[in-house]
Order: C-alpha cells, then sequence, then structure tokens
C-alpha cells in the first residue's frame, strides 16, 4: 500500500516512457506501429489540453493543423527534396503560423462562438486540402517516402518508433516545465477568469496568442511526425473526427493536466484498437465508452487519481464544480 | 437562371431552418447545444421507415407517431446523459453529446444498416414537380417550408403565452433562480430535450423523402444547422429560420455563380465571416439569450 | 544492439514453440482450416459497400464450407475495418497479417485505404485478391501476388464515354465527386476525351451528400450538354437526376458500377419517368437474373438483416473465383502456390456479366460491364461491352 504514496505525476510518467521505451522487444509490427501512433498522440493531446484545458480557449483547429503539418512536411519532402531533419521542423513552425494568424481573429471570441468558429475554419481548411491540386493533389493524396535512419537502425519502424518517442518525452517535459513558470499562472488565470487576469496585469493578448502558437506548434510536429509513419498524406485523415477523437482524449484525461492528456491518449488509442472486434459496432462502443467515462469519471482520469492517490499534485487541474465558467 | 436559384436556395433553407429550430429550442432552455441533434433526426426518420416498411403501419400514421417516439428517445436521453451531467462544466457536456452522437450513429448503422445506400421513403403526396409562380418546385419542399414556418410561429407562441415555454426560458436565464422559483428545472430540461428531439422527428419525416437517409446525414446537417443558427443569431427562433433560408440561398448562388464546388463549403465560410465581423448574428444579442 | 538480440531469441523460442508440427505450415493454414482476412469499409459514410460485398463473399465461403470446404478445410474470414481512411487501414492490414496471422487478404473497398495498406501487403508477401477498389496503381505495375477481381475504373469511364459517343451525344460533360475514388477515374477519363478528339463542355462538381442539384442542372442546360459522364455515387446521382428532371432537362445520363441499382434509384427518386434516358453499368448481370434468385436466397439465410442489393454480387462472383483458385491450388497450400493458380485462372461466375481471367501479365482480372436502364418500372439490359 505505501507504493501508492510514491505515485506522483512524474513518477507516473517516468514508468510510462520507460515502458514505451521497451516496446519495440516485444512487440510486433501492428503494435508497434499502434505504439508509434500513441506517441503521435500524445504530443496533439499535450498541445490541444494547453488550449482547452489549461487557458480555457475553445479551439478545435488542432485536427486540422493536424493535417495540415502533416501536408507540409510531405510537400517539403516530395516537392522540395528537404530531407526530413529539415521538413519536420519547418512543417511544424510553418503549422505554427498559421495557428498564430488564426487566432488573431478568434481572440475576440470565446466559448461556444470560438467552437463553432474554429470548426468551421476547420472544415474550410479542409475543403482547400481537397481541392487544390496543385499543391495538395487533391484527394488522392500525396505519398512520402519512409525515413532513412540508415546508421542508427535499419528497420524504419523502430527508427521512427524512437524518434516519435524522443520528441514526445521532450515535449511533454517542455510543457511540464513550461507550466510550472508564470507563463502556466497565467494560462490558468485567464482560464478562470479573464476580468480578474486583467486587473493584476495579464495582457490576454500576448498569452491567448502563446497557447495558440504552442499547440499549434505541437500539432505541425506530430503532422511532421505522422506522414512517414502512415505513408500517405490524404484529407479525409484530418476531417472533424480527428479532433473529436483528440477533444476526446483531453477530457477523458483531465483537462489541466497533462498527465492526464497522456493517459488519455494511451487509453483512447488503445480503446479505438480493442474495438476493432465489435466490427460494424465499434461506433456504439465508441460513443458508450465515451460516455461511460464521462457519467462515472466527469473530471477525467486525473480528478480520479486525485481522489485515489494521496501524492498526486496537480494545482493547475480545472475543477469540476464550476459555477458556469462560459463567458 | 436567377429565380431558379433562388428557388432552390429557399427550399434547401427551408431544410436547413428545421432542423436549425430543434437546435435552437435545447439551447434556448439548457444553454447547451446538442451535438447529437443530427442523430436524433436521423433515428426519427429511421422509426418512420420502420413503421412503414416493418410493422406496415399506414404511411401517415407512421409519420404521425415517429414525433412521439423521437420525443422518447430525447428524454431518455437526457435522463441518462443530460441529468447526471447537469454539474459538470460545458467542455465535458460538448464531449458528452458527441459521444451520444457516435453511440446513436452506431446503433442506426446496426439496426437500419444493410438496407442499401439509403433508404427511401416516400413523398406524403405525388412527387411530380409543379409551378409556383413559374418556378418548378418539389411538392415536399413546399411542405417542408411550411412545416419551418409553422414550427417557428408554434415555438413563439410557446415561448411567450404558455407556462411550460416560461419555465424554459427561466432555467435558461439562471437554473439556481428556477429552484428558487420552484420550478423543477430537470423536468423542465427533460421536457425541452424531448421536444428538441421531437422537433427533429419532425424534420426527418418531412425532409426523408428528399434528403435520402443515411444513418450518417446527422453530421452534415447539423453544420449547417449551426450556420442558420450563427447567422442568424444563437438562440433566436427567428433567426434559426430566417439563418437557415439565408444558408441555403447563400449555397445555391454561390454554387450556381461562382463554382459547383464551392456548395459545400459556403456554410463554413458563412460562419466564420459572421463570427468575425458579428458574433450575434442577425437576430440575436451576444452573450444573452432572447425570444 | 542488445534490443536486437533480445528480439531474436524472443522469436525464435517463439517459432519452435508455435511451429506446432515438424514441417512448419504455411501462415494462416491448419489441418483443417484455412484463415483469410478482409480489409474494409465497415463504419463511415461507405459502410453499405463494405459490408454487403463482405456478407456476399461470405455467403460463399458458408456454402462451401456447408459443402465440406476445400480440399478438407474449412475457411475462416476475418474482417478488419478501415474506416475508408488510410489511418485506420494501416493498423487494420498490420493486425491482420502481425496479430492474425492470415494467409491471405480477400478485400479491399476504398482506394487510398487499400493504397496505404499496400506498401504492409507487399512486404509481407501476403497474396492479395481486391473485390472493389479501382486505383490503378493497384495492380499495374502488376505484382505477382495481388490480383483485382473488379473493374478498373479507367475501363469504367471509358465505356461511359464511348456509350454516350455510340448514342450521338454531341456536347458531353462530366459532373463529378470530389474524393478518391471519383479522382481515380477523372484523369483516365480526360484521357478518353481526348483520344475521342473530344473536350467536356463543362466540368461540375457535387458533393457526395447534397440536398440540392438544381444549380449543376442549370448550368448543364444552358450550356445545352446533351449527354453527361456520371462519376457519382448513389445520393448524388439521385439528388442529380431528379432536379434535371424538376427542371425539365432530360439529357443521356450515363453512370459508372456505384449506380448500377437503377431500380433503388428509382424508388428514391419516386416520380415515374425521371430515369427514362438515364443508363448505369454494372459488373454485375441484373439483380433480377434466374441464376440469382438462389443466391438471394442464401444472403438472406446468413444475413437476415441484408436487402439483396448488386454490392453482395460483386461478394458473390468473387467469392466464386476465390473458391475455385483454392482449389486448384491444391492440399499443399501455399501462398506462392495459391499466386501461381490464380494466375491462370479463368471462371464464369453466376453473378458477373463477364468471365473473370487472369493472365500471368495481366492481373486485372475482369473486365466486362453490362449496361442498365430502368424504362417502365422494369430494369432492361440495353448491352454489354468486354474489353481485353
Amino acid at each position: 500500500m505505501t507504493i501508492i504514496k510514491f505515485i506522483t505525476p512524474r513518477s507516473l510518467g517516468l514508468v510510462v516512457f520507460g515502458v514505451l521505451a521497451v516496446l519495440p522487444a516485444f512487440a510486433n509490427n501492428y503494435w508497434l506501429f499502434v505504439g508509434n501512433l500513441t506517441l503521435v498522440y500524445i504530443v496533439l493531446t499535450v498541445g490541444l489540453n494547453l488550449l482547452i484545458g489549461y487557458s480555457g480557449l475553445l479551439a478545435f483547429m488542432n485536427g486540422i493543423l493536424f493535417g495540415v503539418g502533416a501536408y507540409a512536411t510531405a510537400i517539403f519532402r516530395v516537392d522540395f527534396s528537404l530531407s526530413y531533419g529539415l521538413a519536420i521542423p519547418l512543417a511544424a513552425v510553418f503549422t505554427m503560423v498559421i495557428g498564430v494568424i488564426v487566432a488573431l481573429p478568434a481572440l475576440r471570441l470565446s466559448g461556444l462562438y470560438l467552437a463553432l468558429a474554429t470548426v468551421a475554419f476547420a472544415q474550410f481548411i479542409l475543403w482547400v486540402l481537397l481541392h487544390w491540386d496543385q499543391v495538395t493533389r487533391g484527394p488522392s493524396g500525396i505519398q512520402v517516402p519512409p525515413v532513412n535512419y540508415a546508421p542508427l537502425t535499419d528497420t524504419f519502424e523502430n527508427g521512427h518508433y524512437y524518434l516519435t518517442l524522443v520528441v514526445a518525452f521532450i515535449i511533454v517535459w517542455l510543457t511540464v516545465n513550461l507550466l510550472r513558470s508564470h507563463y502556466g499562472r497565467a494560462f490558468v488565470a485567464v482560464r478562470e477568469s479573464e476580468v480578474a487576469a486583467e486587473s493584476i496585469g495579464i495582457d490576454l493578448t500576448r498569452y491567448k496568442t502563446l497557447a495558440y502558437a504552442v499547440s499549434a506548434l505541437y500539432a505541425g510536429l506530430a503532422g511532421g511526425l505522422f506522414a512517414p509513419l502512415l505513408g500517405i498524406v490524404v484529407p479525409e485523415s484530418f476531417d472533424l473526427s480527428q479532433v473529436i477523437v483528440q477533444f476526446a482524449m483531453v477530457t477523458v484525461g483531465g483537462l489541466g493536466s497533462i498527465a492526464g492528456s497522456v493517459i488519455g491518449a494511451i487509453g483512447l488509442v488503445w480503446l479505438q484498437e480493442s474495438l476493432r472486434a465489435f466490427k460494424e459496432l465499434q461506433e456504439v462502443a465508441f460513443g458508450g465508452m465515451i460516455l461511460l467515462t464521462i457519467l462515472f469519471f466527469p473530471g477525467g482520469v486525473s480528478a480520479m487519481l486525485k481522489k485515489w492517490l494521496p501524492s498526486w499534485r496537480e494545482p493547475l487541474r480545472r475543477r469540476l464544480l464550476d459555477h458556469h465558467e462560459h463567458d | 437562371m436567377l429565380p431558379y436559384l433562388l428557388t432552390s436556395g429557399l427550399t434547401s433553407g427551408a431544410l436547413y431552418a428545421l432542423v436549425a429550430i430543434g437546435l435552437v429550442v435545447v439551447y434556448r432552455s439548457t444553454g447547451h447545444i446538442n451535438f447529437a441533434h443530427g442523430e436524433f433526426f436521423m433515428i426519427g426518420g429511421f422509426f418512420a421507415y420502420s413503421m412503414i416498411t416493418m410493422l406496415g403501419f399506414p404511411y401517415l400514421l407512421s409519420l404521425v407517431l415517429a414525433v412521439p417516439l423521437s420525443f422518447c428517445l430525447g428524454a431518455v436521453c437526457d435522463r441518462a446523459v443530460f441529468r447526471p451531467l447537469m454539474k459538470a462544466p460545458g467542455t465535458t457536456i460538448v464531449l458528452a453529446t458527441v459521444g451520444l452522437s457516435y453511440l446513436l450513429k452506431g446503433v442506426g448503422r446496426y439496426v437500419w444498416g444493410g438496407k442499401g445506400e439509403y433508404i427511401s421513403i416516400k413523398s406524403i403526396v405525388d412527387p411530380a414537380p409543379f409551378l409556383v409562380w413559374g418556378m418548378p418546385v418539389l411538392p415536399q419542399q413546399l411542405i417542408v417550408f411550411g412545416a419551418a414556418m409553422l414550427c417557428m410561429l408554434g415555438f413563439f407562441a410557446f415561448f411567450r403565452w404558455t407556462i411550460a415555454g416560461k419555465m424554459m426560458q427561466a432555467t435558461a436565464e439562471s437554473a439556481f433562480a428556477s429552484y428558487l422559483a420552484g420550478i423543477r428545472v430537470e423536468r423542465v430540461y427533460t421536457l425541452t430535450w424531448g421536444v428538441g428531439a421531437a422537433v427533429a422527428g419532425v424534420a426527418a419525416v418531412l425532409m426523408a423523402p428528399l434528403t435520402l437517409l443515411t444513418p450518417d446525414i446527422g453530421s452534415g446537417l447539423l453544420i449547417k444547422a449551426f450556420a442558420a443558427t450563427i447567422l442568424g443569431g444563437l438562440g433566436s427562433m427567428s433567426g434559426a429560420l430566417v439563418g437557415g433560408l439565408l444558408v441555403g440561398l447563400c449555397e445555391s448562388l454561390i454554387g450556381g455563380y461562382i463554382d459547383s464546388s464551392l456548395q459545400e463549403v459556403a456554410a463554413f465560410i458563412i460562419i466564420m465571416i459572421v463570427l468575425v465581423f458579428r458574433p450575434s448574428g442577425l437576430f440575436g444579442a451576444y452573450g444573452v439569450r432572447r425570444a | 544492439m542488445k534490443s536486437f538480440n533480445v528480439k531474436s531469441a524472443v522469436l525464435t523460442i517463439g517459432l519452435l514453440i508455435g511451429s506446432g508440427g515438424p514441417c512448419a505450415a504455411e501462415i494462416g493454414v491448419t489441418d483443417t482450416e484455412i484463415l483469410i482476412g478482409a480489409l474494409g469499409v465497415l463504419t463511415g459514410p461507405l459502410y453499405n459497400n463494405g459490408k454487403t460485398i463482405y456478407d456476399g463473399v461470405e455467403t460463399v465461403y458458408n456454402e462451401v464450407n456447408a459443402a465440406g470446404g476445400i480440399n478438407g478445410r474449412k475457411i475462416r474470414y476475418v474482417r478488419e475495418d478501415d474506416a475508408c481512411k488510410p489511418e485506420q487501414a494501416v493498423p487494420a492490414v498490420k493486425k491482420l497479417i502481425f496479430e492474425h496471422k492470415v494467409f491471405m487478404i480477400h478485400g479491399g473497398g476504398c482506394s487510398n485505404a487499400s493504397l496505404a495498406a499496400m506498401p504492409d501487403i507487399v512486404k509481407a508477401r501476403v497474396p492479395w485478391v481486391i473485390t472493389a477498389s479501382t486505383a490503378p496503381q493497384l495492380t499495374d505495375p502488376v505484382n505477382p501476388l495481388i490480383f483485382s477481381t473488379m473493374l478498373a475504373g479507367w475501363m469504367e469511364t471509358a465505356g461511359q464515354l464511348q456509350r454516350l459517343i455510340d448514342t450521338g451525344a454531341k456536347k458531353i460533360a462530366i459532373v463529378r465527386q470530389r474524393d478518391a475514388w471519383a479522382e481515380s477515374r477523372y484523369k483516365p477519363l480526360l484521357e478518353s476525351f481526348a483520344k475521342a478528339g473530344l473536350k467536356p463542355v463543362l466540368d461540375e462538381e457535387i458533393s457526395a451528400d447534397p440536398s440540392d442539384a438544381t444549380g449543376v442542372a442549370l448550368k448543364l442546360k444552358a450550356a445545352g450538354v446533351d449527354g453527361v459522364v456520371a462519376v457519382l455515387f448513389p445520393k448524388a446521382a439521385t439528388v442529380m437526376m431528379r432536379d434535371m428532371y424538376k427542371i425539365g432537362y432530360k439529357p443521356l445520363v450515363v453512370g459508372g458500377s456505384a449506380i448500377g441499382d437503377v431500380k433503388a434509384m428509382d424508388e428514391a427518386i419516386g416520380i415515374r419517368g425521371a430515369l427514362d434516358n438515364f443508363q448505369a453499368l454494372s459488373p454485375t448481370k441484373a439483380a433480377t437474373d434466374p441464376t440469382m434468385v438462389q443466391w438471394k436466397d442464401k444472403v438472406k439465410k446468413y444475413y437476415p438483416r441484408d436487402e439483396f442489393q448488386t454490392w453482395h454480387m460483386f461478394g458473390i462472383a468473387s467469392g466464386q473465383f476465390m473458391v475455385e483458385g483454392l482449389k486448384r491450388a491444391g492440399r499443399d497450400l501455399t501462398r506462392d502456390g495459391l499466386a501461381k493458380a490464380l494466375s491462370g485462372l479463368s471462371i464464369n461466375s453466376d453473378a458477373y456479366a463477364g468471365p473473370i481471367s487472369c493472365t500471368t501479365q495481366n492481373h486485372q482480372c475482369y473486365r466486362s460491364m453490362a449496361w442498365f436502364s430502368f424504362i417502365n418500372g422494369n430494369i432492361k439490359e440495353m448491352g454489354q461491352t468486354h474489353l481485353k
């Protein structure tokens, strides 16, 4: 029983990453792919949580920015013949710029209006991806070659897995530290009450834009890692269901909890794969699981952990019994 | 060409308006958007289909019965999903309704799938087109148009003059104050969800001959309904109607005059433009829920 | 490289334990069973095509199993969903190959999904018989282990255009959807136009789920179009035909295999006469053909909730082809053996209008189409086209 005392967000995180690090030794090709996908989603979910969970900004562009990052990587790699080492970071920065550009008009909106505006924007960009044949190759998408990890390891699957693992770890570590700093407290202040935040001198525009920028950067990076993993970049991979899955990961994990995002990402990828057994009933099972999780753990997994584990401390988590938080 | 485009824009717009009205009813009373509204629509239509083909009920009776069945569906979902979550943050409720929409869509696919690309329900009247002021219109489209107007007027009267309607507005304004005033808020919510679903059922039954039912029809219509409510102003019933008609018109004109490929994205462009420049829409007031 | 050594050790031990008998049988084949995987769309907007085609295939397999199996083995058919998306197709096919360890894959619906899954299938050297994907890159260049029992997209559009030309249409337009399926047909269609010395008068797009297509119909009418190549799915085609009728415009419209079910279209439109100038091709015979009666009953037996559709016939034809190929590959069943048996196989199935026949150079094994129209309440076959 005393071991429970040692379970903190940090120790759990180390264990999780430790397990993920040795996964390739045990996993067959299928599970290795699933593991790799999970790591990509960890990066995405952490970024989305920054927006929705920590800053309270209901922005649902993460799915399409994920796509922008993937497409940008593909175009840099295939059309401009850049190596992946250049293409992926460039794509991430490009996505961040797009995210900031969108953030500017979005700053004026909040709550449901922001949500709907970002959903509309995402669908619009999806339309562009589908129709801009000269650049995006339209519905057939862009096929991308695998990454060559030659001096390190000779299988693409292993090499890419470890790259994504390292990136995910760094992202999580960076974000935790970012949130521990005054930035984190500023984000939460914005979430809890914009008026109060402004009154203590927090520049809303600056911090909100930063939140958008960072989550866009993460999404672009995730897209860059996703493109060679799948081998093909097509518009339908980034439709509304993409951001819905990410949203589910954030909410099920717990708003305002990085550990929750990691757990949510792992949990939902694993859930989607294990629901394959349901064949046609997958959607019923998925919707049902989401509902059950919400009904029993309305605050997400992190709230549940907080209740059961004495050492689980996450001060910036979004509390459950909020009086109306929508402005 | 213009009059044809206008007519077809108005008739499609009436479809969107009818779906949007149901969405607004729930929002007006609970302050939440039901992301499963499109699926209520879909299941309502399938209820009617099942009664016609599987149970062999007479056609009109099936259409009429689909409405109370949809009401029950809405009420059940309220008890099962919404009521336990009344105190949860807004994002959680959003996700809950999204999860519900997946669930309902999957159920729809399982129960009514395998029957064909789409399920068709015959028109109430002979579907041959006839002329209205020289423009060819399908009779079913006129019925939908008329129904949208009737719904709007009906709800207007309901909110203005009935006690139930006033209770629903009260709960929207402040659930806490409504408790204090002795209003059984949970009951009002259940009623609201039931009514919202029933409206979706009515819409489905009237629109099915035009839109051809598939389990996936909900999401596409929901987005158009959003565009309609945003354009008209969130929370405004008349806004939903006018907004719906305008969305239909814009789609038709953009598709006809600029490029046919733009037709499906017109709704999103509308949402973005309205929200950036005039978030309150045409009739709504930003942040305030009003008649 | 520690991880490598651990991995090889685990693998070796695993192989020793798992190989069973003195000589390791082919993957997915045991003494009593052949494990066949189906990769296809089970959820999402296109679920109907996936489900019904595989129900058709499985009906054939169930019948064969009931009659004793193939060379003493029964077929077990396991489906994995790709939801018509590459990011689902890749884990689905990996699960089939590495978890279920199937002998071969019999399936493939959406083109993007199939193309995404292809590298894994090729790398693992798993035989693949494609039931519905029409992307040309799947069978061209020829892979010794990959076969298709479905018409290639370009064959359909070439046939559609030819049909219009043969019936005298002079101003021909294209109406299409914006998805990978339509895309793979669009470029070859433009080539067919060029070859015939023609240019499309108009090139219009309809969404896959429209509520109204009046604008497109008006544009076509205004341009005096008298022939339309419809690269559309049923919903879009139905709405388009209805709206054309509504404005009193009746060009000759020729559709592809996706809208081959003319009877369902007529029911959905509900207006007698709307389809008078409509023809669609199908790789299958008419669903009302006498040979299909027994199959209708069989499908009903195993899948009582399905309504019999042309898609079931796709599955039945492909299933019959597979059964014959497995029989010819013999009791000593190997992947290469199957591929060899299929390479020279030619059968006449109950459901298809023409023979399914493969050669070593051409794994696009099906090249025939039948033309259907719906006049006065009856499906009428208007002719057949057989390509080499």
